[in-house]
């Protein structure tokens, strides 16, 4: 056990580190921008709002926050203390709200619909790959080509495909939003069947196009250990072909947790693009509002969420990872 | 080489993939030589016009008629005005005014009309029937007496000092001219845009732009990855441990983030194509460096590269003339992801609105946008999205499917 | 003269490629195995000799094809019984396979003793999971195998260490015959040293009662079995004593691949250490003639017309060439 405390404490180091390091970028980044980065902010984001006073507060709070006069090093602390406290500052766009408000109302929905949708997607493409490269033949003829198909549309495509065909044509699921616009949030029935049948197209869009690409990696992993020598010698020994197949698919499927936490931020900036096609109300519709409205400090503050999501994740199915793979104990523990 | 490629097509998913993306390059570069001109020219006034073939109706009505007696003409000119959904229309309208339709079937245009004939009231007013649909009940009314009733249409020009309509030309129901004579016939195989733009066109040129940002990106990608690959896998060491140090950490960091800040950073007025597609190369690089990595540390014990270092060889030659021959198709099936991954990229920073600047080139990604913006999903106009999500995917999936097949070829494991 | 264990007759078997070619690998071998006795079997790389370990287990599956001919073990023809049945009575209990690449052999997310209990739910299905792990307890003591191997993952033991579990594992049945397919090649001196001993040991304590030795190392072979076959292109070209085999080779081919030895015991080579020029024939389209016609030093135009059939020239020693055992000697000693 005390192995696993190293391998535990070592990818706990790593994801501080590349905390810092996600932190300093999503600082650094902006302040390349050529001239008095305020300024340019300001100036940006002033064409969105009305009140002159609220555009001068916005200036000198964010004057303030960025300490332009400081050196960069004090400016990156002060920036680095407010992140970890989650304060990011008020919205230039929905002023005076607080940024992490906004984000704080649109987090859960992303949460709660990425999660799932992903996890629904990396088992059925599993489920499906194992399958293509056990079967062969005609499923495989017809699986893989399917699956590379569906793994090359954009995510957002496949998001536009069923709107059009499920919410346009067949009008059985409402076009967009997390509920219905004449609702108002709270624990009643008819709110949460509206949230569900909301919930149902940005959900599957991101389900198939996490499938694809997931079916096509565990198509080859499972071909791959199903030439293993340990195939061939079970066999010899009697053993029968449904647990030696049993044997192969949890070999392959092992590895494809690794290549979740891989793909898993190509996957959710994918997803969080398909959100917006539904506006669903999650971080993808928050990040385009950053965009548009020229909202800095909005914009700032999701990327970061996004990248601590991803982090956090990686982490913890690196965690998981550990705990099942017995391979990953040998390689990494005795170092 | 020749066994190679021999090879290569041998497998049916190199060939499909090639064959594909050929035809999605032929078009490109023979498209404009049979349409030339300004892909960005707004060619129709109002958003959305329909894919088909507009003739001038100002020219065809000077073109020389001929007449021409067909049977089917009425039953064509009834069909074009009452749609399905206008008969549905209708039966609600007697169900409103509580006329007893019996066992109408509702294809029976003369059984329908004939009842239409004898019961419509344009006074009378159902209960619950708003004003818009008492409106579109009596225009469906108007347009079938129209048709219904086959009078001729005179054609007039008005004197321009007394204001008198004067007659030129009276057009018969049977009155047809040849499409050859009308002087100015547009085809619009896609139709146009939101702006006007016609889509075919301008899908043709964007297609050109994503593929050149695909291959700016990827070619960038793919030598940074490569360059960093070997450096790291051939010398080792405090460089290798830097080097991982770095990719590792730009594994986890989403390179869709970065590309983000970066693009947002840079401004709208700075980027063209060519700059996005800089951008994205730069972030993309990290699977490249990975993959080439551990390939190269698998071949820097191998006993020529170990011949060439004790014949004092520099090090440049050594990865040049030992190692890069060896892992030259996996740079190739590299630099094949990076492309398909970068017109992905593309397409997703423009969803986002931090594309190329719009004004001068079509991107696949703006096209997509821009008919997002507009709604041309919710409104039906299939026209000014789909071919373009066809066309993205095909790309990308045409590229994926040579991938494979080379994968088959050099990856032996994988083969069936 | 012992009880045979094993005779195999005029077996054929073949590999069908993605290509839907037929890769004729084993073309007609016939051999017999005494009680107590064990059979070294050498040749190149290609020539077949992986291969004949595979069909001589009587079960097959892709890409290995049975075409025909009798595997006889202690006088059961085992070639005309059912594949379900071979696999839960012969395979593991009869007759027993230790793979080219041992240390793949075993599945890496699997407990040792997880997959000996495996094996056993197969052949003896009314044991108990207490009475299986005292079963390998004991003999894993026997063999001089640590008792908490059994607990651990294969990818926590070393190579040598992987080989003999994968011995242990195969002979845990007390099978009557054992083939072994390179067990101690990928191995260093020491662990092959000791695989060897465990074979040695497995036969002496009758654990095991007849052996068939692959490899293409021939000095092991001298020292390991009793007799020795040389195989050449999926054929056997000479079988002998092993002494006899590698002094006085009569087979040109044979006579190649001695002449590339040196034998332990003297220290000296009889001959220069020359490789066989050439390559072995496409088994897809065999050469009418003898197999080794194109490669022969002595051949004539007539070799590469009329095959031969294995004949006896001495006592237990056969071989394929068509000129005369006096002719050839004589052929040799003048270089």
């Amino acid at each position: 056990m005390n192995g696993y405390r190293k391998y535990f404490g070592k990818k706990l180091l790593w994801f501080t580190i590349t905390f810092v390091v996600a932190v300093l970028l999503n600082f650094i980044l902006p302040r390349l921008m050529p001239g008095d980065p305020v300024a340019v902010i300001t100036a940006k984001s002033a064409q969105g709002m009305s009140e002159a006073s609220a555009v001068k507060e916005v200036y000198e709070h964010y004057a303030r926050e960025f300490g332009v006069n400081d050196p960069m090093f004090k400016q990156f602390i002060t920036y680095f203390k407010n992140a970890l406290r989650g304060d990011f500052g008020l919205s230039f766009s929905q002023y005076p709200r607080k940024v992490s408000d906004i984000i704080n109302d649109a987090i859960w929905w992303t949460v709660a619909l990425q999660l799932p949708a992903i996890i629904v997607g990396w088992l059925i493409g599993n489920t499906l790959g194992a399958l293509a490269a056990y079967i062969r033949k005609g499923f495989d003829k017809v699986i893989m080509p399917v699956a590379l198909f569906l793994s090359s549309l954009p995510p957002f495509g496949m998001a536009v495909i069923l709107l059009v065909l499920f919410a346009i044509k067949l009008e059985i699921a409402p076009t967009s939003g997390g509920y219905g616009f004449d609702m108002i949030p709270n624990f009643s029935w008819p709110f949460v069947k509206s949230v569900i049948s909301h919930y149902q197209l940005p959900f599957w869009s991101i389900v198939v196009y996490a499938t694809g690409g997931q079916a096509i990696g565990m198509r080859s992993m499972s071909i791959y250990e199903l030439n293993a020598d340990y195939v061939k010698y079970s066999r010899f020994l009697g053993i029968k072909d449904s647990k030696i197949v049993g044997y192969v698919f949890r070999n392959a499927m092992l590895p494809q947790i690794t290549g979740l936490a891989l793909s898993l931020g190509t996957m959710i900036g994918g997803a969080l693009v398909a959100e917006i096609i539904f506006s669903y109300p999650g971080l993808g519709t928050t990040l385009l509002a950053g965009i548009t409205m020229a909202d800095y400090p909005l914009l700032s503050a999701t990327t970061l969420i996004i990248t601590f999501m991803v982090l956090l994740a990686t982490f913890a199915i690196d965690i998981i990872y550990g705990f099942v793979d017995p391979r990953v104990k040998a390689a990494q523990f005795d170092e | 080489m020749k066994h190679i490629l021999s090879q290569i097509f041998h497998t049916g998913k190199f060939t499909m993939g090639f064959c594909i993306f050929m035809g999605i390059l032929l078009l490109m570069v023979f498209y404009p030589l049979i349409n030339p001109g300004d892909p960005l020219k707004i060619v129709s006034i109002g958003t959305f016009a329909r894919p088909g073939t507009y003739i001038s109706l100002y020219d065809a009505v000077d073109s020389r008629l001929n007449t021409l007696k067909l049977d089917e003409a009425p039953a064509n000119r009834l069909e074009s005005v009452l749609k399905m959904e206008d008969r549905v229309k209708m039966v609600m309208w007697f169900e409103a005014v509580e006329i007893p339709i019996g066992h109408l079937n509702i294809h029976d245009t003369e059984a329908l009309l004939a009842l239409w004939e004898e019961h419509y009231d344009s006074t009378v007013r159902p209960e619950g029937m708003t004003k818009a649909d008492r409106n579109y009940f009596q225009r469906l009314d108007e347009s079938l007496n129209r048709v219904l009733v086959t009078k001729e249409k005179i054609l007039a020009t008005r004197d321009a000092s007394t204001a008198e309509l004067q007659e030129i030309r009276a057009i018969e129901d049977t009155d047809y001219v040849n499409l050859k004579n009308v002087a100015n016939v547009k085809r619009l195989p896609l139709g146009t845009d939101n702006f006007g733009r016609d889509v075919l066109k301008e899908l043709v040129a964007a297609i050109r732009t994503s593929l050149v940002i695909g291959l700016i990106a990827g070619t960038i990608a793919t030598l940074i990855g490569l360059t960093l690959g070997l450096i790291s896998g051939f010398i080792g060491g405090i460089v290798d441990d830097i080097i991982m140090f770095v990719t590792n950490i730009f594994t986890v960091i989403p390179a869709f983030v970065l590309l983000i800040l970066i693009s947002y950073s840079i401004g709208q007025d700075q980027r063209g194509p060519t700059t996005v597609a800089v951008v994205i190369g730069m972030t993309a690089w990290v699977w490249t460096a990975r993959a080439v990595r551990s390939q190269v540390i698998s071949l820097r014990n191998r006993d020529h590269v170990n011949l060439s270092k004790l014949s004092g060889h520099n090090l440049f030659l050594i990865i040049v003339t030992d190692i890069l021959p060896y892992i030259a198709s996996y740079v190739v099936m590299a630099l094949i992801l990076q492309i398909s991954g970068a017109i992905l990229a593309e397409a997703q920073l423009s969803m986002l609105g931090l594309g190329p600047k719009t004004t001068e080139v079509p991107t696949l990604g703006l096209m997509m946008n821009w008919s997002m913006l507009y709604t041309a999903h919710l409104n039906g106009y299939w026209w000014a999205y789909f071919p373009v999500l066809l066309t993205i995917a095909l790309i990308s999936f045409s590229l994926n499917l040579m991938n494979t097949g080379l994968d088959q070829v050099f990856n032996p494991t994988l083969r069936d | 003269m012992g009880k045979v264990m094993l005779e195999v007759k005029d077996l054929k078997t073949k590999y069908i490629t993605r290509f839907k070619e037929d890769v004729y690998a084993v073309d007609g071998v016939s051999l017999t195995i005494e009680e107590g006795k064990s059979l070294g079997i050498a040749g190149e790389s290609g020539c077949g000799k992986s291969t004949l370990a595979l069909s001589l287990m009587g079960y097959y599956f892709a890409p290995l094809h049975y075409m025909s001919g009798d595997i006889i073990i202690d006088g059961r023809n085992i070639s005309s019984l059912d594949p379900d049945d071979i696999r839960k009575n012969v395979l593991g209990k009869e007759i027993a396979y230790i793979p080219q690449a041992a240390m793949n052999a075993l599945n890496p997310t699997r407990r040792i003793i997880r997959f000996i209990e495996d094996v056993m739910k197969v052949h003896k299905p009314e044991m108990t999971r207490p009475e299986v792990y005292e079963m390998a307890r004991k003999r894993f003591e026997i063999l001089g195998l640590p008792e908490k191997v059994l607990n651990q993952f294969a990818v926590e033991l070393s190579g040598g260490m992987k080989q003999r579990t994968v011995i242990a594992i195969s002979t845990i049945l007390s099978p009557k015959v054992l083939i072994a397919d390179e067990p101690s090649s990928a191995l260093d001196v020491t662990s092959q040293k000791m695989v060897i001993k465990m074979l040695r040991d497995l036969m002496e304590k009758g654990y095991i009662k007849s052996m068939i030795f692959i490899t293409h190392e021939l000095p092991l072979l001298y020292n390991v079995t009793d007799d020795i076959m040389v195989m050449y292109a999926g054929q056997i070209v000479e079988r002998g004593a092993s002494k006899e085999m590698v002094f006085d080779p009569i087979h040109p081919y044979s006579k190649g691949l001695m002449g590339s030895i040196i034998v332990p015991e003297t220290g000296t080579r009889e001959h220069e250490l020359i490789a066989i020029p050439g390559t072995p024939p496409n088994l897809k389209k065999p050469p009418a003639g003898c197999r080794f016609a194109a490669r022969c030093k002595f051949a004539t135009p007539e070799c590469r017309v009329y095959s031969m059939e294995m004949h006896e020239f001495g006592e237990g020693r056969s071989h394929r060439c068509r000129f005369s055992v006096e002719h050839l000697r004589e052929v040799y000693a003048n270089g």
